[in-house]
Formats: structure tokens, sequence, C-alpha cells
């Protein structure tokens, strides 16, 4: 069973495997829906705009809030600031970055309780994936050509893996080295595997962010794996990088 | 005499399981219709900030099986491939990268691959043309 919703600006994959009936992916779009209500910066009365409009106390906001903005100060350290929530427009907080992988994290959470043993959950290209793609024991992504998207470029295989790639492709430059307030030079994308998916999409946006330094830093991850394709068409990955033929 | 009886017995008491599973299968095909059709839907074009325009085509596989007792069907529709047949053109934007630098890591040149995936990953959101193309497509096949 499939199925897909725009929701958060962006559109929203659910493949579950041990499911027939659609009603029981309702759950999880409920989830996604109240997420998009409590973070979205788009929408005047969520818990983020409120925050940023000094209407709400932070001490006031709802436990998940707490803890987004917790987990992003700590990924701010861990990236060297190259993870920055604030580096968007000066003073204004938007956890969009984390909250999107954060978000399919704890929809993994509610599918592993609802018995779930085979599914994908993909927010916007980033993704959670369990069991299998059945009759198949595991899932198969590929990963997407930067510029040329019709292709894909490796193809990676897992089990229990979560999946992210940040890249200039998605609002052309967006994603900005918060040192130099310029978009990062000499590479087109950068894709992270491990198991949790908030931190493999904060890893994969700093990442890029560090533009051709980036490669480097990704050597050193404990427990997530790397692949980066530079602009001149080559990739590097580190040793255990998922990658299958 | 009274042994040709017991044959013929041991050979009745043999066949009967047989005839038994032949009746169960005959059953199972005749109580469900599976009907499979192939058909392309190609989403709106969208326009891409820097790269042009983009049109999504998907090939979609539907299977509907229907319970001859109580007419209920099943559809099913699968993504079988997807397809650009309008692509954005893009700049090569190449730089020197020192490769001595970085002994840990492997390097590959990029190749094209579509061997049986499951999911795509990739940066999109609701802004990107590819997206946009591709959830029009869907919203039609969904129709059919």
């Amino acid at each position: 069973m499939t199925r897909v919703e725009q929701i958060m600006g962006m559109p929203i994959v659910v493949d579950v495997r041990d499911v027939e009936d659609e009603v029981a992916l309702e759950p999880i779009f409920d989830w996604f829906r109240w997420v998009d209500e409590t973070f979205s910066t788009y929408r005047a009365d969520s818990e983020v705009s409120r925050l940023n409009r000094a209407e709400l106390a932070l001490a006031d906001a709802s436990p998940q809030v707490r803890e987004v903005l917790a987990r992003c100060d700590e990924l701010r350290t861990e990236t060297n600031r190259y993870f920055d929530v604030h580096a968007a427009a000066d003073d204004v907080l938007d956890p969009s970055g984390l909250v999107k992988g954060w978000s399919v994290d704890r929809a993994a959470a509610i599918a592993d309780d609802l018995g779930w043993r085979n599914y994908a959950i993909n927010a916007g290209g980033d993704m959670r994936l369990r069991g299998g793609a059945l009759p198949a024991l595991y899932w198969r992504v590929g990963i997407q050509h930067p510029n040329e998207r019709q292709q894909v470029v490796a193809v990676v295989a897992g089990d229990d893996l979560a999946v992210a790639t940040s890249g200039a492709y998605a609002r052309g430059d967006h994603v900005l080295d918060p040192h130099t307030h310029r978009p990062p030079e000499g590479v087109l994308s950068v894709t992270i595997t491990g198991r949790d998916l908030a931190t493999a999409d904060a890893y994969a946006t700093a990442a890029f962010a560090m533009g051709t330094k980036g490669p480097h830093w990704t050597a050193r991850l404990r427990d997530y794996e790397a692949m980066t394709i530079l602009a001149d068409g080559t990739s590097l990955r580190t040793p255990a990088f998922p990658t299958v033929d | 005499m009274r042994k040709g009886t017991a044959a013929l017995l041991g050979a009745a008491a043999l066949a009967l399981p047989n005839v038994n599973a032949w009746a169960a299968t005959q059953q199972q095909t005749a109580k469900t219709k599976v009907v499979t059709a192939t058909k392309s839907f190609t989403g709106a074009t969208a326009q891409v900030d820097r790269w042009g325009y983009m049109q999504v085509t998907i090939v979609v596989k539907k299977t509907t099986t229907t319970n001859l007792t109580t007419k209920k069907k099943k559809v099913k529709r699968k993504i079988l491939a997807v397809k650009v047949p309008v692509s954005p053109n893009h700049t090569d934007r190449s730089i020197f990268i020192n490769q001595n630098a970085l002994p840990i890591l492997i390097q590959e040149t990029i190749k094209a691959q579509s061997t049986g995936i499951n999911m795509v990953s990739g940066a999109t959101d609701s802004s990107d043309g590819f997206t946009q193309s591709l959830q029009s497509a869907i919203l039609k096949a969904k129709a059919w």
C-alpha cells in the first residue's frame, strides 16, 4: 500500500508492505499534519511563528518543539555551526531543516508501534526504511543525479536505514555556507546514511555547506556513511557507504 | 478375487486426497479474476528555477482483482518507471579537486543506474518542477 500526500510543502510517500488497507495509514499522515501545524514558518498561528514573534515563551512551547530546538543546538555544535537553524535569516528561527528528518523518525516509531515491519517513509527525498519491499528483504534506494534528475547515480540498500540527500538542486542554491553566506562550491550533493534521519539530514546539510571540505568531515563521522557528488562528475564515498549494484 | 478388491480399495483411497486437492485449486481460481493493464501518464510541464522546464511521465501497472463471489474489486497501482521527456539543461560547473588529499575516501566516476529501485533520494520540495510534474502525473494515475 502506497500513499502520497503533500504536507509541509513536500510530497510525503508512505509505502508499507504489511497492510493492505489505506485507512491504516491515517495515524502517520495525521502525525505529519500535526507537525506542519506546529512547526510551519508559513502559518502565522504555528508555535514556531509565535515563538518568533515572542508571543510564546520557549518554556511554554510543547515538549516536541523544545526537543527539536535542543537537538538543533546540539547539531550546531557538532557540525562546527555548518548546520545552523538561525542561518536562514537574521534572528529568525527556522528549524525546518531538522523538523523534516525528525518527523520521519517519529513517524517510523508510530509505524513500529502499529506493528509494521516492512515500510518506507519518504519526506521530500529523505527517508527511513525498515524491513524490505516484500518479497525483497530490503529496500533499494536510488540516489538522484543532482543535475540530470532522471538519472540515478548510485543505489543503496538496507533493512534498517535512514537516507538523506542535500544539494543545490532543491530551491536553487538554498543551502548557504553560514560562515561566508554564499553557496558552497565544487559540490553538487551529499548523501548520508545511518540509523537516525534527523541526524543524517543535518549532517548532509552541514557537509554540503562545507563545500570541498565536506568529504573530509564526513570521513570522520561515527555510525554515519557519506557519498559526495563533486562538480566534476566524480563521487567520493566512505568505505562502508551501503551501495549495491 | 479378495486380493483384487483390496487393491481396488487401496487405489480409491489413494486417489481421494488428489481429487480433493484438484477441487480446491479449481475453487480458488474460479473465485477471483485478476486483470492487469499498463498505462503511461504525463504530468504538467513545470518550470524549474534555473534549469528551464521539466515534464515527468510515469508508467503505471494496474492490477484489478475481482472476487467473483462477493463482486468486490481490489485495485493496486504500481509505478513501473519514471521518465523525463522534457529535461532541463544544466550548466557545467567543474572544479579541480585535489585527489591526493582524500586518502580514506573511495573515488568513482558517477554513472547512470536504474535497476529495480523502490525510492529515490534527492533534494526536492514543492517549488521543484520535478516534484510538481510527478505529483500531477500520480493524480492522473489515481483517477484511472
